[in-house]
């Protein structure tokens, strides 16, 4: 345990973990930040982000290569908003109802669908995927360096969205009217711009930015496809949204928490086999519940969001 | 009238013929229900209880019938209806059925309730479950043997008899083998998550380990893939591993409940099933369920012929450990 703090590479290897654990919660967390800035809630983000390992390995299987399997990957992910969308925006149906559908749907579906396509051998088949690519100067860093910068593609997608999020929310006009549509949909209709247009692209972004998620999990670590494999990666990306104040970076701030006391936890287990493991499992989501109630304060989510449109309601 | 009441009496007569020459063939037909917790097809535990149940109706001719997807308050529900409707034989298709077993069995005297790794033995529950020990023990020993650093990892699920079993016998062999060398568990508590199972692997390795034993079904596969890419040594469950991971399995302990079910039904045609605990050990009483797979090559010759001897030890009753 103490030689994560005395010896480089262990501590290396432990935030190498803690990265990898977080990577796909991060792509879920960033989708349901944009998602509920618009004033959507997307509880299917686990449901979208299974659709995204499957789409992933149906490209990479199909086509032989990573980025096949990320286009399809992030088009499995879009369907699946598409289905949140219709329902919620266009049909005004409980958002939280139909992201547990969607979740539901994409868990049954999947399976099945993986029988028929891979005839059994998704478990033992390896698709082509990203490997590591290191950057110059950047990945010289000690410690840090091969943590960070010497990551596959996906990784660094991931970086430049978090800042590309940052930017695109707070300093465009476009990033406005999303969270202007968010507090105050009925101020944004009158000013002329298309509430259900602003709602089906974020909802519909949102689903492939977590079918990214998946696409990390199938092509960057695992290379197969396996049923259930996001397990429950999603529902923890609902929790880092709010612990990171609906904000990309405080989304991945938050998730990285969780990622370094999910690896912490592995790690802990090994040093006290006295301890029933149980303690140790609990570990990660008992420290997002107290950021929760002791950094973040009383989290205001938008204001709309919840909330479908109707324009001629008073 | 009369034609009528002798027609009446002649072809009651005819019936009562007909129902003793129809009842004891009926008899003779054994009916066996199964109560499965998952869907039929999980790809793993409960798909393996719905093939053992086909291949029972299609093998044996017995009178089978099946309800997947059982959860827990169901449970005594589902078994109660089988024993009413008449079925002689009804599983518990895993241990978390023992206590509706138990509840039920009491109502219904005439019936045999087997569970699957149950733990309880009652007047008319009997149980089957593998002697995870003795294969704990035996990959233990193949490990202690394998290891280079001394060091070697266990990864389960959740603590539940089997894989407790399990560490414990792995645990207790890999220390006699390499004369006090140390074996890392980590507990994922998910039998999905394959990232999980990887990141465990990779961690145990990271922490010098060089065989890791993974046993969380599907997110075992994870583990596996870890110890490909660092070119480590894992060992398989339930099937022969070595067909899939060529370079990384060293040997699989093979546990088949399809097999286990259908020898214990067998018995029951045959008339000889017991009330008690049927339990499978490594080739005994039946290989098809029970048994090691293929030794890696890389295994030498001294260590195979140590582990055959002490699976012999095992089943001449010399040692169980």
């Amino acid at each position: 345990m103490i030689d994560i703090l005395t010896d480089p590479t262990q501590l290396a290897d432990f935030l190498a973990t803690s990265l990898r654990l977080s990577v796909p919660i991060i792509f879920a967390a960033l989708g349901g930040v944009l998602s509920e800035r618009s004033g959507v809630f997307n509880i299917g983000l686990e449901g979208m982000l299974l659709a995204g390992c499957f789409g992933a390995a149906v490209g990479a299987y199909f086509f032989g290569t990573p980025f096949a399997g990320v286009a399809v990957g992030m088009f499995f992910g879009l369907l699946g908003a598409l289905i949140l969308a219709y329902l919620s925006i266009t049909l005004g149906v409980s958002q939280i109802v139909s992201g547990i559908a969607i979740n539901m749907l994409m868990l049954g579906l999947t399976a099945f669908l993986s029988r028929i396509v891979f005839e059994g051998q998704a478990n033992t088949m390896t698709l082509s995927g990203f490997k590591p690519i290191a950057i110059p100067l950047l990945s010289q860093i000690p410690v840090l360096g091969p943590v960070f910068f010497n990551q596959d593609l996906l990784v660094y997608v991931m970086y430049a969205m978090v800042a590309g999020g940052l930017w695109l929310m707070y300093r465009t006009r476009w990033g406005l009217n999303v969270r202007a549509v968010g507090e105050n949909p009925r101020a944004v209709d009158t000013a002329g711009i298309s509430v259900v247009g602003l709602r089906y692209a974020c909802v519909l972004t949102s689903g492939a930015i977590a079918g990214l998620g998946g696409c990390y999990l199938v092509l960057s670590q695992i290379f197969l496809f396996s049923e259930h494999m996001s397990a429950g990666k999603g529902f923890i990306a609902l929790a880092a949204v709010i612990l990171g104040r609906w904000n990309p970076l405080g989304a991945l701030l938050a998730c990285l928490l969780f990622g370094v006391f999910d690896a912490l936890q592995l790690r802990l287990q090994f040093a006290n086999p006295e301890v029933p493991y149980q303690a140790f499992v609990i570990l990660p989501y008992a420290v997002s519940i107290l950021a929760l109630v002791g950094l973040v304060g009383k989290p205001t989510p938008p204001a709309a969001v919840g909330i479908p449109y109707k324009r001629e309601a008073k | 009238m009369k034609l009528n009441r002798r027609r009446f009496l002649g072809t009651t007569a005819l019936a009562l013929a007909a129902g003793v020459r129809i009842l004891p063939a009926r008899a003779a037909t054994l009916k066996v229900a199964i109560v499965m917790p998952g869907n039929i097809t999980d790809k793993s535990w409960s798909q393996a209880g719905y093939e053992g149940i086909e291949r029972i109706k299609n093998e044996l001719g017995v009178d089978t019938a099946y309800s997947e997807k059982v959860a827990q308050p169901d449970q005594a529900e589902a078994m109660a209806d089988y024993a009413r409707r008449g079925y002689n034989i009804v599983i518990g298709h895993g241990g978390e059925f023992q206590e509706a077993a138990n509840h039920v069995a009491a109502d219904f005297p005439e019936t045999t309730f087997i569970v699957h790794n149950g733990t309880e033995v009652s007047a008319n529950v009997a149980t089957l479950d593998f002697a995870y020990r003795q294969f704990g023990y035996a990959l233990g020993t193949i490990a202690g043997r394998m290891s280079k650093s001394g060091k070697a990892g266990f990864i389960g699920a959740q603590k539940i008899k089997f894989s407790t079993d399990l560490v414990e016998s792995y645990t207790n062999a890999f220390q006699k083998a390499t004369n006090g060398g140390e074996v890392l568990v980590a507990w994922t508590n998910d039998w999905d998550d394959i990232a999980k199972g990887k990141e465990a692997a990779l961690n145990q390795l990271s922490q010098g380990a060089d065989i890791v034993f993974p046993t969380m079904d599907n997110a075992a596969i994870g583990s596996l893939q870890a110890l490909k890419e660092k070119s480590a040594w894992g060992f398989g469950l339930y099937y022969d591993a070595i067909a899939d991971w060529p370079d990384t399995v060293l040997q699989s302990a093979i546990m088949d409940i399809k097999a286990a079910m259908f020898d214990v039904i067998k018995l029951a045609t045959e008339n000889k099933l017991e009330v008690k605990n049927y339990k499978f050990g490594i080739d005994k009483p039946d290989p098809a369920a029970g048994r090691l797979g293929t030794f890696h090559s890389a295994v030498p010759a001294e260590v195979v012929a140590e582990v055959e001897a002490l699976v012999a030890s095992m089943q001449d009753g010399s040692f169980q450990p």
